[in-house]
């Protein structure tokens, strides 16, 4: 067994430490927070470096690399402090380049060139949330077009992105969901499309909307691969996308849980550091704990991808465990901080509010128990 | 045509210990890149792409600089090659020993027409082995190079001086030390780490070079910590900042310093 | 080879010297420059009050004054001495390097202290970036040393005739052209009190911040690192540390800076330093006299407003 990092792994990190000193400072990420804005000019950063097609298939300027690689990209931008900051626009456009035609791919990459959102994921609906085959969009193709009804919600980046990658029912597919649900890449100028942003209390930086899809009219090359494929083309990166967002829960979690280490050093009351407490550095402890357990499921599962064992439960046990064990350490940071603690201006505070929203976005925690527990049965069986 | 990048693979002292008796412990210390050598691996890969010339790396040091990681960290910077020395019998040798072995690997190199260095190392900090090495070669050496291109028959150099900005031709061969902020160095993507394993690294043996020995040497006496760490400290909580700011004005008028 | 006793400046064109010329005598009754450069240059060493003024003659019009590194290093080593020393900055570390590449001997910078013991040199240096300081015998030949310049010198009276020699300086260099930097350069070395600022500061707007409190305490503005180098908020002759000043004021304001090694070494012989910093951990609280733990952006005015009020 093997923990240490190859020299590749170092190369990057120094590359990535480079790029995060000179374009995503804490001041401006705080900047970003608090106008709700996303990182454009970060993103643009790590294009122009290289960062952004990891991954990607040579032929569309990418550069092959593991899922260990990736994910240690990601922890270490989340560690920065920025949530969602890498990996997840990475992924949605591989699910592109994998079914999409060459116009959309084209599109896709030329706009993540620009440090655009290329697209938002248009997946959830009122009524289908962690029940995804409750999906009620319709899409009715007719003379070589294809028009859309229905409503999307919690929709991740809408107001940034160029487009929607809707999943809808195909008129002609039957009833099955599993075999109805296709995926479209829809403009977000397109006539019919409307946005309503939902004000919320985690991931400032991500903007979510309501989408209402009223009549959308758009020619039928809009179709991402095979009618009726939309949810297992969906299903292809799910492991890695859950993946990604478990680096990122990891990352952020030592940002709070170093800056909550740091200020029990400083801090004093009662004439000594409150890090001298044991009461405090019980809690220093078993944050330290959850981030050695965080650390190691996350590689393993990677190591496991790049390996290619399936991961069974795996991917669902790690999200699960890191998100809840990530926004553990974060609330004890913030009670290291006491009521300096939700000040809006100290860093662990947005590292709290955002790490909350990673315990639902991309699968509920109660989800994921779903997905791992028939699986656990199944191999009992 | 050939451009070289002369660099070092060296820890940052802000890592390293200084021991009671002034001795310094890089154990610590992380070697990487020199820190201001980026810089010249930039303006080397600019100039060789607009001229087609290649770029060649050159470091010289003890055995421990030859590892693959620096290996990788240079070649990933825009080098076509490198080229090594890397031999325990240059631990902690001087600038103009340094100097004397790039100087003796640039000859064998050929045709180098440029010679491309940072400011100064991060370790040593002395800013003088490119300037020796332009001795060396008896080649014209010009430091606070701001900006360096091709030109007709030679190239257009810039350089950064007290009273402003001097512009040159350089119609021979030559060595720059480059200004610190000359140019903003590109960071290596995956491409460039990975391509890195596969450029050629030659190894030179330093008793195959005619390095010239060394005339002066330097016999250490005595080592120590610098003395000026013995300041006052006293610290003022500035949750209150205008009482901090009347007790520190009060401090300073008091010590007569205002 | 056998070095004399006696010591040699080299002058890159650059009449500031008295800094040469004072550690010169420290280390021998008699001292001879080498110049290149212009015969004004030349004139004002003879001024500043050397013994022997050997000059390589009037450069042709374009010839940089480091084409004359390697005459310098021949007029140099015909002469043997037991040290010679040049200006640490610009032209002088070119005319150094040829030197020592000549005498193979090292050339020797960051020097605090410079003795004669005997036949040979001492020379203390701060070494690694100051971290620590070594003190070395020279021997085998000459010491070959590097030291900030010093200013221009008025006249001592004491005239000795210019001597020429003569000079073959390489042509493969052509000044074309000088673009005058906008502003005169900022002479941060003398001026008693300087307010320096760093990371600590969150936009180039707020400097306004750190400019008032430069100007209440009567001091100059100056920057880390970063500041100048990175986002170019405050130009490049303000930054100190080692990539840029070494400083010795009464009385140094570090605001919003952390103290990294390379930043304390411009003002470590400053005589009082005051920090100003929101990380009570930061590196500079344990190498200041006076430090506010403190937000920037509510002390700096708060401090320029308690030096407005009479004490």
């Amino acid at each position: 067994m093997d923990f240490g990092l190859t020299d590749e792994h170092e190369l990057l990190l120094d590359s990535l430490r480079e790029l995060l000193e000179r374009e995503c400072s804490e001041s401006y990420i705080a900047e970003l927070d608090r106008t709700h804005q996303a990182p454009m000019s970060f993103r643009r950063a790590l294009h122009e470096a290289g960062f952004a097609s990891l991954g990607f298939p040579e032929e569309y300027g990418g550069t092959p690399c593991d899922a260990v690689t990736l994910m240690l990209l990601t922890e270490r931008v989340a560690q920065q402090g920025l949530n969602n900051g890498y990996g997840i626009e990475l992924l949605q456009a591989m699910d592109i380049l994998e079914f999409g035609s060459e116009d959309q791919k084209a599109e896709i990459l030329g706009l993540l060139a620009t440090g655009d959102v290329p697209f938002a994921l248009g997946f959830t609906e009122p009524g289908a949330g962690s029940d995804n085959s409750a999906i009620t969009t319709t899409a009715v193709h007719h003379d070589g077009m294809v028009t859309f009804n229905g409503t999307k919600t919690l929709i991740t980046n809408a107001l940034d992105a160029k487009y929607l990658l809707v999943m809808a029912k195909s008129s002609d597919r039957g009833d099955d969901s599993r075999n109805a649900i296709s995926m479209y890449l829809v403009p977000m100028d397109a006539p019919g499309v409307s946005t309503n942003p939902l004000e919320k209390i985690v991931w400032y930086t991500n903007d979510s909307c309501e989408i209402f899809l009223d009549d959308v009219t758009v020619p039928d090359a809009c179709l991402v691969g095979v009618k009726g494929n939309g949810f297992r083309q969906l299903m292809r990166n799910l492991d890695l996308e859950r993946l990604v967002i478990a680096a990122t829960c990891l990352g952020l979690a030592q940002c709070a849980f170093d800056d909550a280490a740091t200020y029990a050093t400083q801090r004093v009351q009662f004439g000594k550091p409150i890090g001298s407490f044991q009461l405090i550095q019980l809690k220093l402890t078993d944050m330290a704990i959850k981030l050695e357990n965080m650390r190691n499921f996350v590689y393993k599962t990677s190591w496991m991808v790049d390996q290619g064992i399936p991961l069974r439960s795996q991917g669902a046990l790690c999200k699960r465990y890191v998100a809840m064990a990530a926004f553990e350490v974060a609330d004890e940071a913030m009670q290291i901080f006491g009521g300096i603690g939700v000040n809006a201006q100290t860093r662990v505070s947005r590292l709290w509010r955002d790490l909350r929203g990673h315990r639902f976005g991309g699968g509920t925690d109660e989800i994921m128990v779903h997905i791992a527990g028939r699986q656990i049965l199944r191999e009992h069986r | 045509m050939t451009i070289v990048v002369a660099y070092k693979w060296a820890p940052n002292p802000q890592d390293a210990a200084v021991r009671s008796e002034g001795t310094v412990d890089f154990t610590r210390a992380k070697s990487t890149i020199s820190e201001y050598d980026p810089v010249a691996f930039e303006l080397a890969r600019r100039v060789a792409d607009s001229t087609g010339a290649q770029v060649v790396g050159v470091t010289v040091g003890d055995a421990s600089i030859d590892t693959s990681l620096a290996r990788k960290a240079a070649l990933s910077r825009g080098l076509d090659r490198l080229v090594i020395v890397a031999d325990d019998r240059l631990v902690g040798a001087d600038s103009t020993r340094l100097a004397a072995v790039l100087a003796t690997v640039v000859r064998r190199i050929g045709d180098v027409d440029l010679v491309l260095a940072g400011e100064s190392s991060v370790d040593v900090t002395e800013g003088q082995v490119a300037m020796t090495l332009a001795g060396q070669l008896g080649w014209l050496g010009l430091n606070a190079v701001s900006s360096v291109s091709a030109s007709d028959g030679g190239y257009a150099v810039e350089r950064d001086v007290p009273s402003g900005t001097v512009s040159m031709v350089v119609t021979g061969p030559a060595v720059l030390a480059t200004t610190a902020d000359a140019v903003l160095p590109r960071v290596p993507g995956m491409k460039d780490i990975l391509g890195a394993a596969k450029k050629p690294v030659e190894v030179l043996s330093l008793d195959a070079l005619d390095v010239p020995s060394a005339q002066v040497t330097l016999t250490t006496l005595s080592t120590s910590r610098p003395a000026a760490g013995n300041r006052q400290r006293v610290i003022i909580d500035g949750s209150d900042p205008t009482a901090a700011a009347a007790e520190l004005v009060g401090a300073l008028r008091a010590a007569k310093v205002l | 080879m056998n070095a004399s006793s006696q010591t040699w400046i080299v002058v890159a064109d650059d009449p500031a010297v008295s800094g040469l010329v004072v550690a010169a005598r420290i280390l021998s009754a008699e001292v001879t420059a080498v110049v290149a450069g212009r015969r004004a240059t030349a004139e004002s060493v003879v001024a500043a009050g050397v013994d022997r003024v050997l000059w390589l003659g009037e450069p042709a019009e374009g010839t940089p004054v480091e084409a004359y590194a390697p005459d310098v290093a021949r007029t140099v080593a015909a002469g043997a001495p037991g040290a010679v020393l040049g200006s640490s900055e610009g032209a002088g570390r070119v005319m150094l390097g040829a030197i020592a590449a000549l005498l193979q001997a090292p050339g020797l910078s960051g020097v605090t202290a410079l003795e004669r013991d005997g036949n040979q040199i001492g020379v203390t240096r701060s070494v690694f970036g100051g971290i620590a300081e070594r003190r070395d015998l020279v021997t085998g030949g000459t010491a070959v040393i590097a030291l900030a310049g010093g200013e221009i010198s008025d006249p001592t009276g004491l005239a000795v005739p210019v001597e020429e020699v003569t000079a073959n300086a390489l042509t493969t260099g052509r000044l074309t052209g000088l673009r005058p930097k906008e502003k005169a350069p900022v002479n941060l070395r003398a001026a008693r009190t300087v307010v320096a600022v760093g990371r600590g500061l969150k936009a180039k707007d707020d400097l306004a911040l750190i400019t008032d409190l430069a100007d209440a305490i009567g001091g100059e503005l100056a920057c880390s690192r970063p500041l100048a180098e990175g986002v170019h908020w405050i130009a490049k002759d303000r930054n100190i540390g080692i990539s840029g000043q070494q400083i010795a004021p009464e009385l140094y304001v570090a605001i919003g800076i952390s103290g990294q090694l390379q930043h304390m070494v411009g003002v470590r012989d400053a005589d009082v330093i005051v920090a100003v910093n929101s990380d009570k951990d930061a590196l500079i609280f344990k190498q200041c006299d006076y430090g506010i733990v403190g937000d920037l952006y509510t002390v700096v005015p708060a401090l320029t407003a308690a030096l407005a009020a009479k004490p």
